[in-house]
């Protein structure tokens, strides 16, 4: 059986360099890859696409906006990129199929082997509502030096590159270098100074990086530079609110009580035991232990906030 | 001539009382010694002939034949030299039958003729009384452990040759009958532990989990990054939790007794015992046994804490070697003739860092892999952590807190409210009672030992905490074993708080220890 049969009964497509399908972006970059093998599709070529790429053991902060900027996105129809990793990348496209859009991921082995095995839900539904790219040919195991160079493609597909989370000395990093290279716009998202993973993204905004303040302005601002007259963002379909909801605009505060007001108050992205924020509440409210704790279960439960690793608290995006 | 003298042995903790029999006959000199005798009671032989010549008892040219009965246990231990003397004295004819009639005797000869001081004196005494012994000759430096035991006659002898003249009714015997409530009289000297949870700077949702794991027996966990206090609050556990009855206090202080760990300073254990082994230790230190099985320190810590740091660093055998008691809370050493059964009831209290590195889940310090994450949590297994029913987190403490900042509006109200380990333990104390009434005759003492059968039937629920359990079940990702912990400790929060029923409030805070 030839080779060109199997991939088409495994439904694996094909692409070299030179063919019609070949994707648009690839052609000017110097290390292009020769061919590429696809389950599902290719990013199509006229939409916008934007990599939404960041640390794997990211924080709470770079979870909850990762999921935002990528529902953002995708509503807008703009295509997102990701390497399916673990973290930030697992998590936009995730939250990018979930919105309803298109997302795609290049991976570091064949394309049919999926890797990490923890992402196979996301791998079998990006197969079905996207595509799944790689250089390498099928049945190749994910080896960790296939890495740096699959992030080539990875930027190489999208007009942009989003940074959720970085830090100092971070694979993200290689990837952006890889992205301003191939003339890439870079957008980071700031954080606070004293984040360690962070730091990544602060830097690139020192270095010129254009800082991502909003889901919202994010979208126009793709859409502007790399979109045409089809893509509407969500604020001409009508919706000029903003709706970011890490800004707890869905939590009508008039139906909270006091102390669940005081909860939110004393919580951030960074997750704190009950201890933590008995001390910082005790300097407002006179509570008890057992009081916070109970309110803390129900403020679980009516989804005011989150719970992580058991008995952890932080806002929930 | 033929003489034969009560003893008693150790076999594990189970004690029996034997008979030393002893025949002379005129002969070559020689010494014998039958009865399944493990080398140190043989070497009693020496021990006896050169500490009665030292006592000026010349033994003539003798044949002297010794035999242990029961003769089919193995004998250890140095018990015996001295009612070996003692009956060779018999034999001869020094001491008349009637002066050691219905007397027990033990201890360990010196070459100089002292009796020295045995392990087990107590549960061998108890044996003693039980079966009708009305009294026991004992080291003198074992005296006051002996005289825990009440309603037996102590005899506390220093050396051979006073033995002897005792015995010859050269000095009228006064033995010492012990007050029936030794505990009490000699327990208050002890010192009493210093550590009080009122030390602890923050946490006070670890004290509070601590706190309702005392009152309930509940195993517990704690979560947190190394030097956040977890050790600690473990310390300071035995604190906060009633003290042992009588009946506990025998049981532990035999299990020292049988170790060697009373002495004259302290002859009974009455204070909970805390024992806080390095994870280095060996299967076979925690759990007992080895070649000649003695208790380990899970038994050592029967009735009271067991505090494993660092839980995951122990070897995978020590914590699976946990099952066993946490289940039967008794540990069973098997041998190929025989079983020691050791009891093993203690309150495990657990520490473990979240992650290989400590501070997961704060990302910005963290940067441990998932599965490296999921590896270090593996190495605690799932039948350990079903065994646990509260799980805590306890988290670093800001600058301002260890070192003091200055007082700030408000600030601070929570360092100002501290609770003692007094104010605790009353509360325990009151779920403790609670628990006894409840649990009168059914063989449960504590909440944490409700069967799953039972639960239905202690930890019943009203419709209105159904109808939140049923509300919390999806979103807060219960399942079904989650559910009966949750239960069980609400058990205990509501016996904390003096509530005849579980209410929601109960569960709204169980629910924060599942873990």
């Amino acid at each position: 059986m030839s080779i060109e049969n199997e991939l088409i009964r495994r439904d694996i497509g094909h692409t070299k360099e030179g063919d019609k399908d070949y994707p648009r972006r690839l052609k000017c970059l110097s290390d292009r890859p020769k061919e590429l093998y696809y389950i599902g599709k290719l990013p199509a070529d006229d939409i916008p696409s934007i990599a939404i790429i960041g640390a794997r053991n990211c924080s709470g902060y770079g979870r909850q906006m990762a999921r935002e900027f990528a529902i953002e996105l995708a509503t807008a129809g703009i295509q997102i990129i990701s390497g399916m990793a673990r973290g930030v990348d697992g998590i936009a496209g995730r939250a990018a199929l979930m919105a309803g859009g298109s997302s795609y991921a290049v991976l570091g082995s064949g394309v049919d082997v999926c890797y990490p095995r923890e992402n196979a839900e996301l791998y079998e539904e990006l197969m079905s509502k996207g595509g799944v790219i790689s250089e390498l040919a099928p049945g190749y195991p994910a080896m960790a030096a296939n890495f740096p160079r699959r992030n080539r493609i990875i930027s190489g597909l999208a007009d942009a590159v989003l940074v959720i989370e970085a830090r100092e000395r971070s694979g993200t990093l290689i990837t952006v270098n890889m992205a301003l290279e191939q003339g890439r716009e870079v957008y980071a998202l700031p954080g606070r100074i004293t984040d360690s993973l962070s730091y990544g993204c602060n830097r690139l905004i020192s270095e010129g990086a254009v800082p991502a303040l909003r889901p919202y302005e994010l979208t126009e601002q793709i859409i502007s530079r790399f979109g045409n007259k089809e893509i509407k963002t969500a604020k001409e379909n009508g919706q000029d609110k903003d709706n970011m909801r890490y800004l707890n605009a869905d939590h009508d505060k008039s139906f909270m009580t006091v102390n669940e007001r005081e909860v939110l108050g004393v919580l951030d992205y960074r997750p704190k035991t009950a201890s933590e924020i008995f001390y910082e509440l005790s300097a407002r409210v006179d509570i008890r232990i057992e009081e916070l704790l109970c309110l803390l279960t129900d403020m679980t439960v009516k989804h005011m906030i989150e719970c992580i690793d058991g008995a952890n608290y932080c806002l929930r995006g | 001539m033929y003489s034969s003298v009560n003893s008693g042995g150790l076999c594990g903790l189970m004690c029996y009382i034997a008979s030393v029999e002893v025949d002379v006959q005129r002969s070559l000199p020689a010494f014998e010694m039958v009865g399944r005798l493990l080398s140190e009671v043989k070497e009693a032989r020496e021990r006896v002939k050169v500490s009665l010549k030292n006592c000026g008892i010349e033994l003539p040219p003798i044949r002297i034949t010794v035999n242990i009965s029961p003769a089919d246990i193995v004998k250890s231990g140095t018990a015996f030299d001295l009612p070996i003397a003692v009956g060779i004295m018999n034999a001869l004819g020094l001491v008349t039958d009637e002066s050691i009639e219905d007397m027990l005797i033990i201890g360990e000869l010196g070459l100089n003729g002292d009796v020295k001081a045995v392990n087990g004196v107590l549960p061998i005494l108890i044996k003693a009384k039980e079966s009708g012994l009305r009294r026991c000759m004992v080291p003198a430096d074992n005296l006051k452990e002996a005289s825990f035991v009440s309603g037996i006659e102590i005899i506390p002898v220093e050396d051979v040759g006073k033995v002897m003249h005792l015995l010859q009714g050269g000095e009228e015997i006064c033995g010492i009958y012990a007050d029936n409530n030794g505990i009490c009289t000699d327990g208050s000297k002890l010192p009493s532990t210093k550590d009080d949870f009122a030390d602890i700077i923050g946490q006070e949702a670890c004290i509070r989990a601590a706190t309702i794991a005392a009152a309930g027996f509940h195993h517990m966990l704690m979560v947190g990054p190394p030097g956040a206090g977890k050790t600690m609050i473990a310390k300071r556990i035995p604190s906060i939790m009633p003290p042992m009855d009588e009946k506990e206090s025998v049981e532990v202080s035999t299990i020292y007794s049988v170790s060697g760990l009373l002495n004259k300073d302290r002859p009974y254990i009455t204070n909970r015992p805390f024992y806080s082994p390095h994870h280095t230790a060996t299967t076979v230190s925690l759990t007992g046994g080895g070649a000649y099985p003695r208790p380990g320190i899970m038994s050592l810590c029967h009735r009271g804490v067991l505090f494993l740091d660092e839980l995951p660093e122990f070897n995978r055998e020590s914590i699976e070697a946990l099952r066993e008691p946490l289940e039967a809370r008794e540990i069973r050493v098997t041998r190929s003739r025989t079983s020691y059964v050791y009891p093993a009831d203690f309150m495990l209290v657990a520490a473990a860092n979240p992650c290989p590195c400590g501070y997961y889940p704060d990302r910005n310090l963290c940067n441990c892999t998932e599965p490296m994450i999921a590896r270090y949590r593996s190495r605690i297994s799932g039948p350990i952590k079903d065994r646990i029913d509260i799980i805590t987190y306890i988290s670093r403490l800001d600058a301002d807190r260890v070192v003091g900042a200055p007082k700030l509006k408000g600030k601070g109200a929570a360092d100002s409210r501290r609770k003692g380990s007094d104010e605790i333990s009353r509360q325990v104390a009151g779920a403790y009672e609670r628990q006894r009434i409840r649990y009168e005759n059914t063989g449960i003492r504590y909440n944490s030992e409700i069967p799953s059968g039972s639960i239905e039937k202690y930890c019943g629920l009203g419709s209105d905490e159904r109808e939140y359990m049923k509300e919390i079940y999806d979103p807060m990702n219960l399942t079904a074993r989650a559910y009966h912990k949750i239960l069980k400790v609400a058990r205990t929060i509501a016996d904390l708080e003096g509530c005849e029923d579980i209410g929601v409030a109960h569960l709204r805070e169980a629910v924060c220890y599942r873990g």
